[in-house]
């Protein structure tokens, strides 16, 4: 007994709580950064509230740093351009200063739309084949367009922001050097390109973690993406199309099998022109005209979607489902039939997109069978006529407006970094068609066919809708579901951005199989099954029908909504 | 005092022995040889880095994401990665019923030969879901060893399975921590 009570003194207490405290504090030491706590269930429709001002973006950095622009007195092109800088830091794989994209913007005060196309442009040197028999680009260095981005960012800035490059570069920069933690979509799209960064990249890429794939809540930093940025806001954009970036540049590509000369780099301007518009009932839509074929695709569907009864049917109902399946696959016979690069052909894209070619599909479409062929449409007035993204929303508090989508196309691009800058350079030739005969057949300087469709809805002449998306040839159909969504089927901005997607397409003339999110009941995969259907089901969420954003600004009630998808990473931050 | 703290050893000892039991179970002894010939099951980005694991873990091995029986000449261990991406399935010209085939063949194959398998899952939760589940269900159970990125077995879907086939498992907290485990796997 005494012996016991000797086992217990203060002393060996003591020591006992001090050596399990070190102990303890071994075992819980912090191993990496937490992930910032998302909603309790990320995929619960949620929207972002501000009454003078709103940005979207697919990263909650970004859209904090536009909105801290919004704050400073910087105007929504000036957000705009902010949070994409700071994208190419925060979400490196969906878009950056190596790829391209289009702006449509709002100028409140002279009620006027416009667009600025930054789209990448094929080598002048590029050869007229570079797909193999797999439909592969190799080498890869064969895949990188001319990157345009830079060049529109700043283009935009100079006309339309009040800020200089330095500013809107400043936040980009602060998140590059100190990184962040990684998210599950960014871990996990990371381990889907891994064998490209390892190829192109190296081991010793920054865009992977000691040569392996971040795990999500590992901490990502990109010095050397913060240096590349330090000396564009020094020397000004020139150092990228004519200065050291750009020989970088070219010999990164020509390292890798491409044929991109200095010439190339210093040619590159990017347009500006007027955009697209369409009605859908009430409702004027602006949006971009080719060389995004998104823009003519979504006007096309709404025009054809406004005299079927779709509240009647019911949102996501099989009579629903199968109609927009019919009319896109008529949209993709006459997207690979007359869609390219405007420089380079003409197309009838006012035909396209009239309401009286839109009845004339409408009356082709059946309601209870599939067609067996989705002829393109026939023009006889112009018959001898040849022929993985992100989006940002930006709202000031004088109601100016940015819609941007912007690429460097396949996720992580080529995954071709050149040399100690830190960014990823586009893979967009892919976007160019395998037929050569096509009006989207790749040439020299051309712009490849693009599905991007940035766009800004008005009703009665007031901006009522900004929305936009990636997703490849599912961004038309995904965002013509969400405005069908929000104005027939009366759903809140965010309800309507994560319902379930469905998508399919025509390939010569001939239906694909549709598929769709694992959400909708058992009962409606059966019966389009019985209207003849084929169908694969997806994720329940899946990043591929795209990660929609959106602002819904509610006139009557001076409210700006935000809506991000949970599809990946999205975020609102207004205030 | 030497009595103090002898006690304090002792106790600390048995305290963390009760409290943090390992995780991992150890190998006692290499299961396989070499050669090894890593592939896929399901298409997965994974396979890649399978490899990479076993280059920089100085195995001899050879990648082929689409063995066929043939491939198992001369191999020792046959690896398998698991987890199904339809994207890799496409690129690589198959569907979910050609994979489960091909790999259903070189397993039966290996076992004629009495090549031992080996099956990664190193995807993590984001690999998991109704097709992966599919492929992990079929093999596992034809495993000599398991290893799998813990997050990936958040629902001991591998715990169960492995139990249930007295399958030795090891549990790794990132997959860059498979290299040790992989490695000590090998004579």
């Amino acid at each position: 007994m005494r012996k016991m009570k000797a086992l217990f003194t203060k002393k060996t207490i003591l020591s006992f709580i001090t050596s399990l405290l070190l102990v303890f504090s071994f075992f819980c030491r912090p191993r990496e950064i937490k992930i910032p706590e998302p909603p309790s269930d990320r995929h619960q429709p949620y929207n972002f509230v501000g009454r003078k001002g709103m940005v979207v973006a697919a990263h909650h950095l970004a859209a904090k740093a536009g909105l801290e622009m919004l704050k400073k007195g910087g105007n929504a092109i000036d957000a705009a351009v902010t949070t994409a800088f700071a994208l190419n830091a925060s979400e490196p794989f969906a878009s950056g200063i190596g790829g391209g994209g289009f702006m449509v913007i709002y100028l409140a005060s002279e009620k006027r739309v416009t667009v600025v196309d930054f789209r990448e442009k094929a080598p002048s040197g590029i050869p007229r084949e570079i797909f193999n028999d797999e439909g592969k680009i190799k080498p890869d260095g064969l895949a990188v367009g001319v990157p345009g981005t830079l060049a529109g960012w700043v283009y935009s800035l100079k006309k339309y922001g009040t800020k200089s490059l330095a500013d809107v570069t400043q936040e980009a920069i602060k998140i590059a050097e100190n990184g962040f933690a990684v998210s599950q979509t960014f871990s996990r799209i990371n381990k889907d390109q891994y064998e490209k960064l390892i190829m192109n990249a190296g081991e010793g890429t920054c865009y992977l973690n000691e040569g392996f794939p971040y795990e999500p809540g590992d901490l990502f930093r990109n010095p050397e993406l913060a240096g590349t940025l330090k000396l564009i806001a020094s020397k000004g954009i020139d150092e990228f199309y004519r200065g050291g970036i750009a020989q970088k540049v070219v010999k990164a590509v020509n390292e890798k099998g491409g044929v991109m000369d200095l010439k190339d780099l210093a040619l590159y301007e990017p347009v500006e022109h007027p955009p697209l518009q369409g009605t859908y009932k009430d409702y004027t839509l602006f949006t971009i005209p080719p060389p995004s074929s998104g823009g003519v695709h979504i006007i096309q569907l709404l025009n054809i979607i406004e005299d079927w009864p779709v509240k009647k049917w019911g949102s996501n109902s099989p009579p629903y489902i199968h109609h927009l399946c019919e009319a896109l696959r008529f949209v993709f016979a006459d997207r690979s039939r007359y869609l390219g690069d405007p420089d380079f052909i003409k197309m009838p894209v006012e035909e396209l997109i009239s309401k009286k070619y839109a009845k004339q599909i409408v009356f082709q479409i059946k309601p209870d069978s599939l067609l067996d062929f989705y002829p393109f449409g026939r023009f006889d007035e112009r018959k001898n006529d040849q022929g993985n993204t992100t989006h940002v929303c930006v709202i000031d508090r004088k109601g100016n407006i940015v819609s941007l989508t912007q690429s460097i196309n396949h996720f992580f691009g080529t995954g071709i970094v050149p040399e100690n800058t830190g960014f990823l350079l586009n893979n967009i030739m892919y976007d160019f068609s395998h037929d050569l005969s096509s009006p989207n057949a790749l040439g020299p300087y051309r712009r490849p066919l693009s599905s991007m469709s940035p766009l800004i809805m008005f009703k009665k002449e007031k901006p009522f809708l900004i929305l936009g998306s990636p997703g490849g040839t599912r961004i038309f159909s995904s965002l013509t579901q969400i405005i069908i969504n929000i104005i027939d089927f009366d759903m809140s901005l965010d309800e309507a951005i994560e319902a379930p997607r469905f998508f399919t397409y025509s390939s010569q003339g001939k239906p694909r199989s549709i598929s769709l999110e694992s959400r909708f009941p058992e009962k409606t995969y059966e019966t389009l099954k019985n209207i003849g259907h084929s169908i694969r089901i997806r994720e329940a969420f899946d990043k591929y029908f795209g990660g929609a954003q959106g602002i819904l600004i509610l006139q009557d009630k001076k409210v700006i909504l935000g809506g991000a998808d949970s599809r990946r990473d999205g975020y609102g931050a207004g205030y | 005092m030497k009595k103090t703290f002898f006690t304090t050893f002792l106790l600390l000892t048995f305290f963390i022995l009760v409290i943090f039991p390992q995780e991992e179970k150890k190998i006692a002894s290499p299961l396989f040889e070499q050669p090894l010939l890593i592939t896929s099951a399901g298409q997965s980005a994974e396979v890649r880095l399978a490899s990479v694991l076993a280059k920089r873990g100085e195995l001899n091995f050879i990648l082929s994401k689409t063995a066929t029986p043939k491939d198992l000449e001369n191999i020792k261990t046959l690896a398998l990665v698991l987890g199904v991406s339809l994207k890799g399935l496409g690129a690589a010209g198959l569907d979910v019923a050609k994979e489960k085939e091909r790999v259903n063949l070189l397993i039966e194959e290996a076992q004629k030969k009495n090549i031992p398998l080996l099956c990664l899952h190193l995807g993590g939760e984001a690999r998991r879901g109704q097709l992966s589940d599919a492929f992990i269900s079929a093999f596992l159970p034809k495993a000599k060893m398991v290893i799998v990125v813990k997050s990936g077995n958040k629902d001991k879907l591998f715990t169960r399975i492995c139990e249930e086939h007295k399958i030795p498992l090891v549990e790794v907290e990132k997959t860059v921590d498979t290299l040790e485990p992989l490695k000590n796997a090998f004579k």
